[in-house]
């Protein structure tokens, strides 16, 4: 043969052999139902904890569950199967991750995506396929009629904003605030938002127009500006984890004596490791449970999750959530739910059940109607962390109605 | 004139010429599988994969990335590695973003005006830039792709800025005399956007074959080879590059309308760097020297990736790894394979 | 005022040392490349890993970015440029090929990284303040090593026989050949050395910014943008490119909102080049 007819011929073998082998891989067979769950969120890149901690969660709780022979739904045992796809944050991903979740593999129940854009990329998806997604979005616009097919996985910022405002008020006499926000439309939306609810309080709003563009590494020329603008307060809307303990070591460096806030979830390893001594005092939203807390269930599942992920993150103790509540409605919707997804709704606005994260007795219900005029929102509770000492210390524990 | 091209570019000795010469009118094996090509994009995929609105989906995409990477093989035809595609795609999806929500036009309308105010950039903007060449004009088309992004982010109220453009409506009916031709794209049914894609993807082929083979494609070839002799033979080199790259970003401007509708929101973020060079990538991995050659590309590398799914953890890295094999083993492109042995192939040094 | 000039000589001087490397590249093998962010990425996790988590001396671990990135760089060279140059009569192969590694690098990184972003202990502390201004030490640090670097570079290619050989190969491939230098080998080297001063960049950077593995192609543009101001392939063209956008960037950040300074730093580069194709102080290209 000739060179160019033998490098054909070991392409084309190549590339079979690929394809055979990849596609092995996929299937096998299970003696047991299967229950699927997708998980659509960002993986990779700067804000890739966020997607991967809402996997990590699914895959922790499934794990448990198999263990013990699967969920009961109906009176059968379901084998919890959880198929995750990145979006990378990129709303055309996001649709095409969405399509795959529901018309290839038949899933009618997504925890994701992370952002308002990618959220909002998936609604027309989702209500044309009859599935419910859980975004960890803030945008009010997406739990509000006529749209009704997802519920809020955490404690939105205009929800914690106001709240945090108050309290540093009150107890750190803060009068004065300036707002800094990622160039994205999540973050600029927060920002709006705390504004609106710092000037209810009677806040004086000192700066809140500087942003800064995502990828940025070097805040100093931001930080000068904003930190020159002499507020007591500086808030960081809608700050990724990656950027918040660079902002904050950068404010610090240049003279900042007040306090740093923001309402988003942050990582205390990462803040630790590049902000140092710098990050005490800094007051963020944490994740739905803290070690003061917690239950007997909830260590359990900690344990688990730092050998599923490799470390503990904070958020995944919101995050913990999402799964939990969705099999308990299933579960009390019926086997029908798993497919039809108006039963799920119709058994959301009187659910509830024991919070089985929490060591107090405390219930667990979907909540949100004073926002979006219905319950579309999980009822996690509002834990506001201070960092002291490299910890994260509870401010509070608060929820939302 | 002609002739006068014609030999200086056998002196050079480029087997081009040679492929061109013959493909001047199709022999009738091409117009057979072109026509198959046809078939199966309009017939057999519907009928095969009509259960599976989700490969639909991915076969949309496909084609309509190679119509957008159809418009860069054009200016790679005229010598200049085109970095811009994405910019050119964020205008035309922004052109019906805005139109459709703000001003309630027809989608049918907006789509070839996002072409032609698209091109109308293009060539605005192409005139000065086009006098460089090679990394300058790479990187200059690539600063051009972040410049726009930042300009729809930073631009107020008209393009909303980072929250972009959402809820644009899907494309409607079109119909005379009451009967419909179109009907309205609904949400649940992916088959009318393939179709559209498909079709535009046809057409697109057939253009860019024609303008190929016609005396604007002659002329392409020889501002590639050489654009000092081509302007010392009297041809207007300027004007003739701009002429490419006008049609270059029309198709641009045409593939950002079509996703614009399809996914219903554009953002400044929706095309990015990565994007414009994914496109060129595309044209690369088929081969420079076949007009299907992005056609291949984008298909192989759009279906690569979603067969790489069931690696999911190291679908990225696997991707990153095929792409240098291909490179290095077949830089020019998978239709290189397909060439018979008797022509050199474009490259191959004697 | 102050702060803003302080920011722009810090920027400036890091990023001469990212402009140097891709220059040095550029002019040795005419190939821009498009890994160099993601080789200052892995610089920035090698001293991570080293620093950071087995806590070795800082300046040991530098060494070992230079030795790693230095691999790459010659590995690179090696087996994949070489062997295109040897295959492709067009010169966008080996863009194209730029590009493939960047995406291979990229991808890697991830797989072995993780996405989380990563930061060290500081190597000094303190701040000092100029005037209004205020610099902190570990920033003073960087740009003091940098600047050795800088010097160190700037005598090794011109004084040390591999570094002349490095710039005869700028200037006449065929001719240096012919003088009996093994171009091969040259050439490697100096993929090497481009690809080692990214990494140190990277290494020094991470101190200040701390690192992910998502920051290649940030710092990649930032590389090009430098390289076209100054031109491409010419040292000192590296170093002007460097002084104008560290500069334009504290300025704009300081006065203008947030993503208008790219903006206006993109708008402004299109226009430059259109009147100026070859850079500031580059050669007039053929």
């Amino acid at each position: 043969m000739s060179t160019l007819q033998l490098r054909r011929r070991n392409f084309l073998v190549g590339i079979a052999v690929f394809v055979l082998g990849t596609v092995s891989f996929g299937g096998s067979t299970y003696a047991q139902e299967v229950l699927k769950i997708g998980v659509l969120g960002v993986m990779s890149g700067s804000a890739a904890s966020w997607g991967l901690v809402n996997k990590y969660c699914a895959e922790t709780s499934a794990q448990l569950y198999n263990e013990q022979g699967g969920f009961e739904i109906g009176g059968k045992k379901y084998k919890i199967e959880i198929v995750p796809i990145d979006d990378k944050n990129d709303p055309k991903l996001a649709v095409s991750g969405a399509e795959r979740l529901t018309k290839q593999e038949g899933i009618h129940y997504i925890i994701g995506p992370n952002v308002d854009t990618t959220a909002a990329s998936v609604q027309p998806v989702a209500e044309a396929a009859g599935a419910i997604y859980f975004p960890y979005a803030f945008q009010k616009t997406l739990y509000s009629p006529p749209h009704g097919n997802a519920v809020l996985g955490m404690i939105a910022s205009y929800q914690a904003g106001p709240i945090i405002y108050k309290y540093l008020m009150d107890k750190k006499g803060v009068k004065s605030v300036s707002f800094v926000a990622r160039n994205e439309s999540d973050p600029l939306n927060q920002r709006d938002e705390g504004v609106q609810a710092a000037k209810k309080l009677g806040l004086e709003i000192k700066s809140s127009d500087d942003t800064y563009e995502p990828g940025t590494t070097d805040f100093f020329p931001v930080m000068s500006r904003v930190v020159g603008k002499g507020a007591d307060l500086i808030v960081l809307s809608g700050v990724a984890p990656a950027d918040a303990p660079l902002l904050i070591k950068t404010a610090r460096e240049l003279d900042f004596k007040g306090t740093l806030s923001t309402e988003t979830a942050q990582d205390i390893k990462i803040l630790n490791e590049v902000a140092g001594a710098a990050a005490e005092g800094f007051v963020c939203v944490g994740g739905a449970s803290t070690p003061e807390i917690r239950s007997d269930e909830m260590e359990k599942f900690v344990d688990r999750y730092k050998k599923v992920a490799g470390e503990w993150n904070d958020e995944a103790g919101t995050k913990v959530y999402a799964l939990e509540i969705i099999l308990a409605t299933l579960k009390k919707a019926g086997p029908e739910a798993i497919n039809d997804v108006e039963l799920f709704k119709k058994s959301m606005p009187d659910f509830t059940m024991k919070n089985p994260f929490l060591k107090e007795d405390k219930e667990l219900k979907y909540v949100g109607t004073a926002y979006f005029s219905q319950p579309r929102q999980i009822g996690v509770p509002m834990v506001v962390n201070q960092v002291s000492d490299g910890k994260f210390q509870a401010l509070f524990v608060g929820s939302v109605e | 004139m002609g002739l006068e091209i014609n030999q200086l570019t056998r002196h050079d000795g480029s087997g081009s010429f040679r492929v061109a010469r013959e493909n001047d009118h199709l022999s009738s094996r091409q117009k057979l599988r072109f026509a198959a090509f046809v078939l199966i994009l309009f017939v057999a995929v519907p009928i095969l994969l009509g259960r599976s609105p989700y490969y639909i989906t991915v076969l949309t995409n496909a084609a309509i990335l190679s119509f957008i990477s159809l418009g860069v093989w054009v200016t790679f035809s005229i010598g200049r590695m085109n970095l811009a595609q994405g910019a050119f795609a964020l205008v035309g999806g922004y052109v019906v973003a805005i139109l459709t929500t703000r001003y309630g036009v027809s989608f049918w309308l907006c789509l070839p005006l996002s072409g032609l105010i698209s091109a109308a950039l293009g060539a605005l903007v192409g005139w000065p830039v086009l006098r460089l060449k090679g990394v300058y004009f790479a990187m200059t088309t690539l600063s051009l792709t972040e410049a726009i992004r930042l300009l729809a982010l930073n631009g107020g109220d008209i393009t909303m800025g980072a929250t972009g453009i959402v809820n644009i409506p899907r494309p409607g009916p079109v119909g005379i005399f009451g009967l419909t031709i179109v009907p309205e794209f609904n949400g649940a049914d992916p088959l009318p956007f393939y179709f559209l894609a498909c079709a535009l993807l046809v057409l697109g082929l057939v253009a860019v074959w024609r303008l190929s083979t016609s005396r604007l494609g002659w002329v392409f070839r020889s501002l590639r080879q050489n654009e000092d002799l081509a302007t010392s033979i009297g041809i207007n080199v300027a004007k003739y590059r701009v002429i490419a790259f006008g049609v270059c970003c029309f198709m641009g401007g045409i593939g950002g309308a079509f996703f614009a509708a399809f996914h219903q929101n554009i953002y400044p973020a929706t095309y990015t760097i990565s994007d414009s060079v994914n496109f060129m990538l595309y044209c690369f991995l088929g081969g420079l020297s076949y007009i299907f050659g992005p056609v291949v590309g984008t298909f192989l590398l759009v279906i690569a990736f979603e067969l790489l799914h069931a690696v999911q953890d190291y679908q990225a890295l696997i991707y990153g790894v095929l792409m240098i094999v291909c490179m290095l083993w077949l830089p020019n492109g998978m239709l290189s394979l397909g060439l018979r042995q008797d022509g050199r192939r474009e490259g191959e040094r004697r | 005022m102050e702060q803003m000039l302080v920011n722009g000589v810090v920027l400036a001087v890091n990023y001469a040392l990212i402009a140097l490397g891709i220059t040095l590249i550029f002019s040795i093998m005419n190939i821009l490349n498009f890994a160099h962010g993601q080789m200052f990425m892995i610089g920035g996790f090698v001293v991570y890993y080293l620093y950071g988590i087995f806590k070795l001396n800082y300046f040991v671990s530098l060494v070992a970015v230079v030795i790693v990135l230095g691999v790459i760089g010659w590995s690179f060279e090696t087996f994949f440029f070489r062997r295109m140059r040897r295959m492709a009569t067009r010169e966008e192969n080996s863009m194209l090929l730029a590009v493939g590694t960047a995406l291979l690098l990229e991808n890697l990184a991830l797989s072995i990284f993780g996405e989380k972003q990563r930061g060290v202990p500081p190597v000094v502390t303190g701040v000092f303040r100029i005037g209004t201004a205020y610099l902190p030490a570990g920033r003073l640090l960087v740009m003091v090593l940098a600047l050795v670097l800088i010097v160190g570079l700037l005598l090794f290619v011109q004084y040390t026989k591999l570094g002349r050989a490095m710039r005869a190969l700028a200037q006449d491939r065929e001719v240096t050949h012919l003088m009996g230098v093994n171009v091969d080998r040259v050439a490697a080297y100096g993929f090497a050395l481009g690809a080692a001063l990214a990494g140190l960049a990277g290494g020094l950077l991470v101190t200040v910014f701390g690192v992910n593995s998502g920051v290649g192609n940030v710092y990649s543009i930032k590389a090009f943008i430098m390289i076209m101001i100054g031109g491409a392939g010419v040292v000192p063209g590296a170093i002007l490119g460097a002084i104008v956008l560290g500069f334009v960037e504290a300025i704009g950040y300081e006065l203008l909102p947030g993503s208008i300074t790219y903006l206006l730093i993109f708008t402004g580069l299109i226009i430059f080049l259109l009147l100026r194709p070859q850079g500031l102080l580059g050669k007039p290209w053929g």
